[in-house]
């Protein structure tokens, strides 16, 4: 463990958030893909311009919490706020319509498969 | 002096009466006597001089005359001795009166001699902590018994005095002390909890017990500053500006209304991060206080040739000039006065023990929102380069917070010869994005590369299309495994037996995707990662819950 006061950084995740708990949107859940649409501006507060920096390329929720090394419900929040500015889009693996049309778990186990023959084997 | 002057007066005021009284009497008694007989032999001489029958009017005038002689002389002689009686009395009471004068001067010189320079000097021997007897053996010696009195009555209670303050001080900064371990260990207790859980109602909760954490440590702060303890919190790492300003929003009651516009990438050397902190934090406490509960704290950060000057500024109410100059002398007052130190304003007395431990200067001024502004320079010498191993330490994912990329690099030179594959990714990452066809996730790769440092010479090689095609098949293996686990731990609790003995291929491959998961945060992060990743596809992630 960590010895306390030591490596942490002097700021707490409320003055992150400003005080809020809920990003008061589900739009992102843990596997969501975020794409950032717009560059990091000049005073923009750290965080926001680090996840736009890291979703330059697709990636997920949960990867964005691990970057920054904050809690994924702060993120959340943090990444509801760039939504509101339309700084950033979310990609969802799968959404409520397309659930109904998705490949049956057998020809998905099929395809894992093939594509573990195709690794060569060590 | 009380036992010797009484009695001098009053011992030389009866010696002239009774040298009067035991002087001029006998003296008169004689030359009576002597008239008495002059005028006796007077009368026997007439009486034998004229013839008999002329006697009695001789013994009658001779006894006439001598009566009138005998009472002259007497009167005369009286006068006489009591004339020179009075002389020798006036001369005598001048000489005592010199003497009293002289003796008086010579007091009125002891004594100023005590105040002026014995008793100064003697408290100030007690005040730098040496005993009475040191303090006394210091003092010039003095015969008067009353002073020596009066000096040892002083020195003793004054050490005493000195002895209480002291330790009530000690035991002040020692509580304080205790208090801000106290309130360090929760704070990073509680950032872990924060990491642990990840429901919105938990993690609301332990939010409000770190920012009441972090006030009651401002407090214990403040203490341990006004008793001269250490400073709480060591920083081994220099702080950028950001985390500066929100670590000393952090700690104050009304941090919501305070607003940050700083786009300065300057960081603070970590030994003077703290002190830089409480500072601001206790002017903006003060700019919160002093203005309407719905008004903005404005704070701006300004680079300047002599360091940077962070602004405070408050829509409240304009301080006056009085006021204006009460705050700057609270903010220069002396080091070591405690005595104007009320319970409740505590903020300026150390706010001005901190600037002169850092050479910050603290000025206030009318605001330009129509409160009060307070500008705080910090020297060019607590300034530094933010942190280069911030944008080493994780992928550059933490890269410079706050910072430009451009400055990050810049700053980070000496780094990326440790974390030059990580740089590398993330120069070239936009290329290698979809270049097989699929989206690579930096991430893992990333971390395959500063696990296996031989992959990078790999992926040039010609055949990386049989590695792409192998990386997305062992992470699409990864992600179905992690789902499957987790389906499997949900809701029934049961375990899918099959599930790993297919997977155990391409072991090596997926560890850095869950590895990656669980760097970053804390580490139990991963297991609840998974259970809630599968929730959106077996239910509705409860809205209720988010619109509260």
């Amino acid at each position: 463990m960590r010895r306390p006061g030591r490596d942490d950084d002097p700021d707490r995740l409320y003055t992150v958030t400003g005080g809020r708990s809920r990003s008061g949107s589900d739009t992102f859940d843990l596997v969501t893909l975020v794409v950032s649409e717009s560059e990091p501006v000049a005073g923009m507060q750290s965080e926001y311009a680090e996840i736009l920096r890291i979703c330059r390329s697709p990636t997920a929720v949960v990867e964005v919490a691990s970057l920054l090394g904050l809690p994924v419900s702060i993120v959340r929040i943090l990444l509801a706020d760039l939504h509101a500015q339309g700084r950033i889009t979310a990609r969802h693996p799968r959404t409520g319509e397309s659930a109904d049309e998705l490949p049956d778990p057998e020809i998905l186990k099929q395809v894992l498969v093939g594509l573990r023959n195709l690794t060569p084997e060590r | 002096m009380t036992t010797e002057i009484p009695p001098t007066p009053t011992a030389a005021a009866p010696v002239p009466a009774d040298r009067q009284g035991a002087g001029t009497a006998p003296r008169t008694a004689l030359v009576l006597l002597v008239a008495v007989v002059v005028a006796a032999g007077g009368c026997l001489l007439a009486l034998a001089l004229t013839p008999s029958s002329a006697h009695a009017a001789v013994v009658w005038t001779g006894v006439l005359v001598g009566v009138v002689f005998c009472g002259a002389a007497t009167l005369l002689a009286h006068a006489r001795f009591t004339g020179e009686s009075l002389r020798r009395m006036l001369s005598a009471t001048r000489a005592d009166n010199l003497a009293l004068q002289s003796e008086i001067a010579a007091r009125q010189a002891a004594d100023r001699t005590l105040a002026d320079r014995v008793v100064p000097l003697v408290v100030e021997k007690l005040r730098s902590g040496s005993s009475a007897e040191t303090a006394l053996a210091a003092a010039p010696p003095t015969e008067n018994e009353a002073h020596r009195k009066v000096l040892e009555a002083l020195a003793t209670e004054v050490h005493r005095g000195e002895a209480r303050r002291a330790s009530a001080i000690a035991a002040a900064a020692n509580a304080a002390g205790r208090m801000q371990a106290l309130a360090t260990g929760m704070a990073a207790d509680l950032r872990e909890m924060e990491h642990r859980h990840t429901e919105e109602e938990v993690l609301g909760d332990l939010l409000h017990l770190d920012h009441r954490t972090a006030q009651a440590g401002r407090l214990a702060d403040c203490i341990a500053v006004l008793t001269g303890a250490r400073s709480g919190r060591r920083w081994a790492k220099p702080i950028v500006m950001e985390s500066i300003l929100r670590g000393a929003m952090g700690r104050i009651g009304g941090y919501q209304r305070v607003r940050l516009h700083s786009s300065s990438g300057v960081a603070i050397a970590g030994h003077a991060a703290e002190g830089v902190m409480h500072v601001l934090a206790e002017l903006m406490d003060n700019a919160a206080n002093f203005s309407p509960p719905t008004s903005e704290v404005h704070v701006y950060v300004e680079e300047v040739a002599a360091g940077a000057v962070v602004t405070i500024e408050d829509g409240g109410l304009v301080m006056g000039e009085v006021a204006l100059r009460r705050a700057e002398q609270a903010v220069q007052g002396s080091a070591e006065d405690l005595a104007g130190i009320s319970g409740t304003r505590l903020g300026l007395p150390v706010v001005g023990r901190l600037a002169r431990k850092h050479g910050l200067s603290v000025a206030f001024r009318p605001s330009a929102h129509g409160g009060t502004g307070v500008l705080v320079r910090i020297p060019r010498g607590l300034l530094t380069e933010p942190p280069a191993e911030a944008a080493a330490s994780s992928d550059g994912g933490t890269l410079g917070r706050g910072m430009t990329l451009a400055s990050a690099t810049a700053s980070g030179r000496d780094a990326d010869l440790a974390a030059a594959p990580s740089a590398h990714t993330h120069e070239h990452a936009p290329d290698e994005v979809g270049s097989s066809g699929l989206p690579k996730r930096r991430r893992g790769r990333t971390l395959a590369d500063a696990r296996a440092p031989q992959r990078p010479e790999t992926r040039e090689e010609p055949d990386s299309l049989p590695r792409t095609a192998e990386e997305s098949g062992s992470r699409l293996g990864a992600f179905r495994r992690a789902v499957q686990r987790a389906e499997a731990e949900g809701p029934d609790g049961g375990r899918a037996d099959e599930v790993p003995a297919p997977t155990s291929g391409p072991l090596p491959e997926e560890q850095p995707l869950v590895r990656g998961r669980a760097s970053g945060t804390a580490r139990s992060d991963a297991p609840e990662a998974d259970p809630s990743a599968t929730a959106p596809i077996h239910a509705s992630p409860r809205p209720e819950e988010d619109t509260r």
